[in-house]
Formats: structure tokens, sequence, C-alpha cells
């Protein structure tokens, strides 16, 4: 349906506009943006900011009042709504998958409306059952109300990815679940799209979410006007302003940590050295200071040699004070 | 004569009104689920088409069955054309409000689920949306068929079949011979007819509603 290129595809926005009759405001004010092809862009804002509404005029599940909306080169308004929803995956909050079926007719179901013969879409469902991590002939015939809310989530977004859709709509998929739950499917969700890349657009208002899966975060403020829209480095290094700052919260430069992996940075020793206590070159900066900081240390072993609290510093583009550096690494009292 | 010999002896003709019986109102409750169903379909995206109707239908209720019957014979004549329009039109209120409530009372998150996916309106209906609102709208039509078991009995005023005959001719000529035992027949009959329908109706709603939405989590 879209021209897709070895990237996936792009979605544009011109001019979006959603004017609810009788309100006063226009809920969505005029929003232009670009979402690059095979990149994860995350609106963040708090609620009633119209993200969701942004979001659901590109399937148009919400007519847009005016403006303009492009996948592929395409002109979204001109195709037939139903038709263009088969080839956008969509995933929401309250899941809603049908009761009546089992994970497999879910799972199935845009595939069968698109007229695959029923032994691809047997193999397609194996596929994504396993992918997100459910045991195929385990969970194929159960019905919905018999899965752990975490388990639906995961139908849900393996339903959403069924026709292997080039672009996905995801409004706060992970957001019913207990912490534990959502952390685990936010690492497998990273993991996932780092096969897949596809083009997402993902709703959400929780800001930690937003930083740990963005490629980009679009910050929105009322009326889906952009705050700013950057990557995640970026906006936590350099906010537009006191509201994207506020959004934030006050620990910009811990989260700045959580985005850097230990391998990504120079280490200052390229020995290991069992000694000292060790993180894994898969743990964030964050993990490392944390260890640091458990151990009363400025420097622990990774695989490939060791890391300093002064590389640390220097990953986030600031410098050690001297005396507290000296402090730490003399193993004496600090001031 | 004792009852049991009066139901031998006019076992043909007691046999005869509680199919008759049953059939009137059989024919009935097939036209008002249809109707009922579909004017419910129609009610549950409208709120002008769904109060109008349940309105009407709640009006037509507090007519008494006799007049209403008595009513039609003019348009429709004696006999199973009023008994039969008459039946439908009782049966109406149950099956359109459990329709609308069934429809309206689907998670959002479900429906709008499968508009996401690209389902067509009517496939979203045809496929979603009645299977999962099926129990509740069954349970309607059970509560019609009840309901109209009963009123089919008076249908024997404006000559229709059953076994309303049978009770009231019994009643006419109360304290002559067999008068109790023709009452006493065709009153058994009609409950033996609520509780063979309510059987049904059981089976049927068994059978029919989906495996999902009977399974213990």
């Amino acid at each position: 349906m879209f021209d897709r290129d070895t990237d996936g595809v792009r979605i544009e926005l011109r001019a979006l506009t959603k004017h609810y009759p009788g309100q006063p405001a226009p809920a969505v004010d005029n929003i232009t943006m670009d979402i690059p092809a095979g990149e994860l862009v995350v609106f963040v804002g708090p609620s009633g900011c119209g993200k969701t509404t942004t979001m659901k005029m590109i399937n148009r599940l919400v007519e847009p009042t005016s403006g303009e909306i492009r996948i592929g080169g395409k002109d979204v308004l001109s195709l037939d709504p139903d038709e263009l929803r088969r080839h956008i995956g969509y995933a929401i909050q309250q899941v809603g998958l049908f009761p009546h079926l089992t994970v497999a007719q879910n799972i199935g179901l845009v595939p069968k409306l698109l007229g695959w013969p029923q032994a691809k879409i047997d193999a397609r469902v194996e596929e994504l059952l396993a992918l997100v991590s459910l045991e195929p002939s385990t969970f194929r015939g159960r019905y919905p109300r018999q899965l752990s809310g975490g388990q639906q989530q995961r139908v849900g977004v393996a339903r959403a990815l069924a026709a292997d859709p080039p672009v996905m709509l995801m409004d706060e998929p992970f957001g019913a679940t207990d912490p534990i739950t959502r952390e685990h499917l936010q690492n497998e969700f990273v993991r996932l799209q780092k096969q897949l890349r596809k083009t997402i657009i993902f709703v959400t208002h929780d800001f930690e979410e937003a930083i740990k899966l963005g490629d980009r975060i679009a910050v929105l403020r009322e009326g889906s006007h952009i705050a700013q829209y950057d990557t995640p480095a970026a906006i936590l290094s350099d906010p537009a302003d006191d509201y994207v700052a506020g959004f934030i919260g006050q620990d910009a430069t811990l989260k700045r940590l959580a985005l850097v992996r230990v391998s990504d940075v120079p280490i200052a020793d390229p020995l290991p050295d069992a000694a000292l206590p060790q993180v894994t070159g898969d743990a964030s900066l964050r993990e490392a200071l944390d260890v640091m900081l458990a151990h009363g240390s400025d420097r622990c072993g990774t695989p490939s040699g060791v890391l300093t609290y002064a590389a640390l510093c220097a990953a986030v583009g600031s410098r050690p004070e001297k005396e507290v550096s000296e402090g730490v690494m003399s193993g004496g009292e600090v001031r | 004569m004792s009852f049991g010999e009066y139901v031998i002896s006019r076992w043909d003709t007691l046999s005869l009104a509680a199919a008759e019986h049953a059939l009137v109102v059989a024919i009935a409750i097939a036209l008002a689920a249809l109707i009922g169903v579909g004017v419910g379909i129609l009610g549950h995206g409208s709120p002008r088409v769904r109060e109008t109707s349940i309105a009407a239908a709640a009006a037509i209720l507090t007519v008494p069955s006799l007049a209403l019957m008595t009513l039609l014979i003019p348009l429709t004549g004696l006999g199973w054309g009023s008994t039969l329009i008459s039946l439908t039109v009782y049966a109406f209120l149950p099956i359109i409000r459990n329709t609308v409530t069934g429809l309206r009372g689907l998670d959002a998150a479900t429906v709008e689920a499968g508009r996401g996916m690209g389902l067509s309106r009517l496939r979203l209906l045809a496929q979603v949306q009645l299977p999962l609102a099926w129990p509740l709208i069954l349970t309607g039509i059970r509560i019609s068929t009840q309901m109209i078991i009963g009123i089919a009995a008076i249908a024997a005023f404006v000559d229709g079949p059953g076994l309303g005959n049978q009770i009231f001719e019994g009643l006419s000529r109360l304290g002559s011979v067999n008068s109790l035992n023709a009452t006493l027949a065709g009153t058994l009959g009609v409950v033996v007819i609520a509780v063979l329908f309510d059987l049904f109706f059981f089976a049927v709603r068994h059978l029919t509603t989906p495996r999902g939405l009977r399974v213990r989590p």
C-alpha cells in the first residue's frame, strides 16, 4: 500500500488541525512534523494535550479538520479508511483483545482480512508469538480471559504487528501493567524494534518511558504544540524551555547517564581488574555509577577494562571537581 | 371422569391445541427477534431511534392483550392473523432493550481496537459486537417468550389457536361435566410448553455462547 524503501516509510504531518465543533480551542492546532522512516518517535505530554488525538488522525480514527498527512509519500486522506488501517499497526493501553476469539484468531484477524492463505496465517501467528516471548503451543489456543495483563499486552503488540505493517501507532501500550512487567515489556520492545525498524509513533505521558524507547521525543504542550522535538540526549542536555525542563525533572544528568552504555565509553585502563566491582558492557552508565557509589569506589571493572568516575563525567560533558575526585581516589573523607 | 381419563380421551384435541399454541409462539418470537434485534442494532448507534423504539415498545405493553387483539379484528380478522401480530409486538420490549444494552455495554477498547485494525462497521458488528452481546440478546428473547406464552392463551377470545380455548371454555361452563378438567388441562399444558421453551433456550444458550466467554481465567 505504501511505497517502502529498505528503511520503511516516512510520515509527514502538515499543518494538521482538529477542531471539535463547539469547543473554543482546537484540540490539535496546526502541527507540522516529520517522522523519519524506521524511527520510533514518542509523543509525550500531559493528559489532554492532544497527543492521542494527533496519533489517531494518522489512522483516521479521528478525521482531521484541516491539514495533510502523508505516509511513504501517499496522501492518507485520499485512501479508504478501513483499507488504510489494515496497513497500520495499532496497539492501545486497554489492549482490546476480542474475548470470543482465541489468541491465534486475534492475531490472525488482519492477515485474514487481507486475504492471506490460512497456512501463511498460521505460520505468522507462530512467528509472532515466539517474537513476543509467548510459547506458541501453549498460548495459540487460549482465550484472552485466560491471560494475565502482561500476556494480553504482548498479544496486543503481536496483533498490531500481524500483517507486518510498515507503520505502528501505539498509545501507552504498556500503561496498564505493573511496574515490573512494564519494564520487562519495554526492554523486550526495545530489542524488538532494533530488529524490525518500523516507523512507530508511541504516545505516553511517562518521560522515563519516552527516554528509554524513543529515537526521538516530541514534547507536546496544550493543543499539540511542539515544545521540543529532538533526540532524548539532546532534550536532556539542552531543554528548549522551562516547560520541557519541568517535564524532565531534577535528575536530567542521571537520565542522560542511563542512555549511554558502558561499552560505548572509552576506558581509562584497558587491563581488566578483577579486584574492582564489576559491571557488564551492556549496563548503562547510571548502573555503573550506582555500583561505584555502592562500593565507595571511583572506578569499576568492565569486561574490557576499567571505567573511572572521570570517564562518566566526560560522557555527559562535565569535569569532576579536583578536590572531590582526589578525595574519592585516596579513599579518604570527602569534604 | 378423572383428570387422567379426561386427558387420555381428549388427547387428539389437546395435543393439537398445544402444538398450535407452541407454533404461534414460535413464529411470533422469531418475527419479534428479527425485527427487535434489527431495531436494537439501529438504536445502539442512534439515541433517537433508541428512545423512540423503547418508548413505543413499552407503550404497547400497557395495552391490555384482549383489547389489542380485539382492536386488530377489523384489520386482520379473527384467528391466526390478529394473534400473531399482537404476540409479536408484545415481545418487542425485552428484545430491543437487551440488544441495545448488550451492544452499548461492550468494552469500548474492544470496539476501538477493531476499528483501528481496519474492520468495517458492518464486519465489526457481525464478527465482534453481536457475538459478544449475544448472551444478553438471547436472554431478552427468552424473557419475551415466557411472556407471550401466557398471553397466547387470551387468543381464544379472537378465535385464535392454542390452549386458551380449553381454559376459557371450561371456565365459561364451570360446574358442568368436565369443565374443571378442561380448564386444568389447558393451564397445565401452558405450563408444560413454558418449561419446554425454557429448556430449549437453555440448550441454545449453551451451544451458541462463544467459548471464549465461558472459559474461566
